[in-house]
């Protein structure tokens, strides 16, 4: 079971430049992740996603973000985010956490 | 003869005609590209067991070339594609570029190389980069840097040097990069930085030195920045925070010190940090570092106490020394101590250092952990209560 708060600080080191996750937050250079869990890649509302993001067709979560997470070019092959991936296994467990909690 | 409509987002996946636009004459590319039209123009994503492109459409402005077997790309791979905007080489093996490879796209806004096997830049590669505002060669063998390779940057925002084996950087680095908004140096090597590493006219809100081997924070390094948002040192073997590093940063939202080496800062170092009359948004984190919880810390502990709600990692945040406060969390320590200081007065014992009478709302300090295991304190005064 990941750590949430370890989460939060991954959060704030490797995402958040690019993303918010608060009800309402704005799109920066990647979508607002607020109702990310459950929902279907690539359909944050207002958001101009890659073809190869929106055609992807999985539900985020904690099974598919542990996947992407760890590289996610390799997973939606296309994408325009510029993200190397965490290969810890322990920090993509502790930011999903976070996120279950921060996103809903 | 034309093998897609032209409508939205429509999907392609066979082989591509070039248009006419090159002398060399029509050239098909290869088979397996994915291709997507839109108004834009052609996005295209290249991976294997597709073939690397020898030549793009006119209109081409999303090219992905990743996962390939490379150690060079096709020379002129970007002749003609005058309207590319971004150009993600990840996880490839480059081991050199050509250093006119990039003029053909003077709109050039986002460069991706991480992972490749890159030990330098040829001189003058980004000369025509005016609009480029996001550089990434993350995971690289970049063991030096040269000033001049980022000659010419004025859009730049992002760079990214992370995961490289630099050493040292050159003075004048990040002189003329006016918008260079973050910075990210993260997983090098560096034991020392240029005192004037962060002088000029950039903004910088974001600034990333965690993983490396440095030794000090040096008091003029962070001074020509006060508009740093996100400071990054975790992971480091700093020893010392010189006197005076925080001085003037105003917007500091998130300081991150954990695993380094330090036993003690000195005093008034938190200062400007408190007398801001907010805190840091985003938290901060000192744990794992072998902190002396003797008086010298007293700036500290007041300062964590009004601040403990923003403090990552509290439970690994510890002392290590002196041998009666070995073991105890730094809050611990700060609480009763804090609480000794009150009972005290402003006529007690020790001077009070730190900041002047209203800054700290003693009013809202909250009682120490009596209900914990006994806190020694370092004096020779007995404790008030039991």
């Amino acid at each position: 079971m990941g750590d949430a708060e370890a989460g939060k600080k991954i959060f704030v080191q490797k995402c958040a430049q690019c993303h918010t996750v608060e009800k309402g937050g704005k799109h920066k250079t990647g979508p607002n992740l607020w109702g990310l869990f459950g929902r279907k890649s690539g359909q944050a509302p207002g958001f101009s996603y890659t073809d190869a993001n929106k055609n992807k067709g999985i539900i985020w979560g904690e099974a598919t973000l542990m996947e992407y997470l760890e590289n996610p070019k390799k997973y939606i092959p296309g994408t325009k985010m510029v993200f190397a991936g965490l290969k810890k296994k322990s920090e993509r467990e502790d930011l999903i956490q976070y996120l279950k909690q921060a996103t809903s | 003869m034309s093998f897609w409509s032209r409508q939205r987002y429509q999907r392609t996946l066979f082989l591509l005609l070039l248009s006419l636009a090159s002398a060399r004459g029509v050239t098909p590319t290869p088979k397996g590209c994915v291709v997507f039209q839109s108004e834009k123009g052609s996005s295209i994503s290249c991976h294997p067991p597709a073939q690397v492109p020898r030549s793009l459409p006119a209109d081409t402005f999303h090219l992905v070339v990743e996962f390939f077997n490379l150690t060079q790309l096709p020379p002129d791979i970007l002749q003609g594609a005058s309207k590319l905007q971004e150009l993600h080489l990840s996880s490839n093996r480059l081991e050199g570029l050509a250093a006119e490879f990039l003029l053909p796209a003077p709109g050039l806004r986002v460069l991706d190389l991480t992972r490749n096997a890159l030990a330098g830049l040829p001189p003058g590669l980004l000369r025509a980069s005016a609009a480029l505002e996001t550089l990434v060669l993350k995971e690289n063998r970049l063991e030096v840097l040269e000033a001049s390779w980022l000659h010419g940057l004025k859009a730049l925002e992002f760079l990214d040097l992370s995961g490289n084996r630099l050493r040292e950087l050159p003075a004048g680095l990040l002189a003329n990069l006016t918008r260079l908004r973050t910075l990210d140096l993260g997983g090098n090597r560096l034991e020392a930085l240029p005192p004037g590493l962060l002088r000029g006219p950039l903004r910088l809100e974001r600034l990333h030195l965690e993983g490396n081997r440095l030794r000090v924070l040096a008091k003029e390094l962070l001074g020509p920045q006060p508009d740093l948002r996100l400071l990054f040192l975790n992971d480091n073997q700093l020893a010392e925070v010189e006197a005076g590093a925080f001085r003037g940063l105003r917007r500091l939202d998130m300081l991150d010190l954990s695993n380094n080496s330090l036993a003690s800062v000195p005093e008034g170092l938190w200062a400007p940090l408190a007398q801001r009359g907010r805190d840091m948004q985003d938290g901060f984190d000192i744990s794992r570092n072998p902190w002396v919880c003797d008086q010298k810390l007293n700036d500290l502990y007041r300062w964590l106490q009004a601040t403990k709600d923003k403090m990552f990692s509290q439970d690994d945040t510890r002392c290590a020394g002196p041998e009666a406060a070995k073991g105890q969390t730094l809050l611990a320590v700060a609480g009763a101590q804090v609480d000794l200081l009150r009972l005290q007065g402003d006529g007690g014992g020790k001077k009070r250092h730190g900041p002047g009478p209203g800054v700290w709302d003693e009013g809202s300090l909250v009682h120490g952990h009596w209900n914990q295991c006994p806190v020694w304190l370092l004096f020779s005064l007995p404790l008030p209560r039991n």
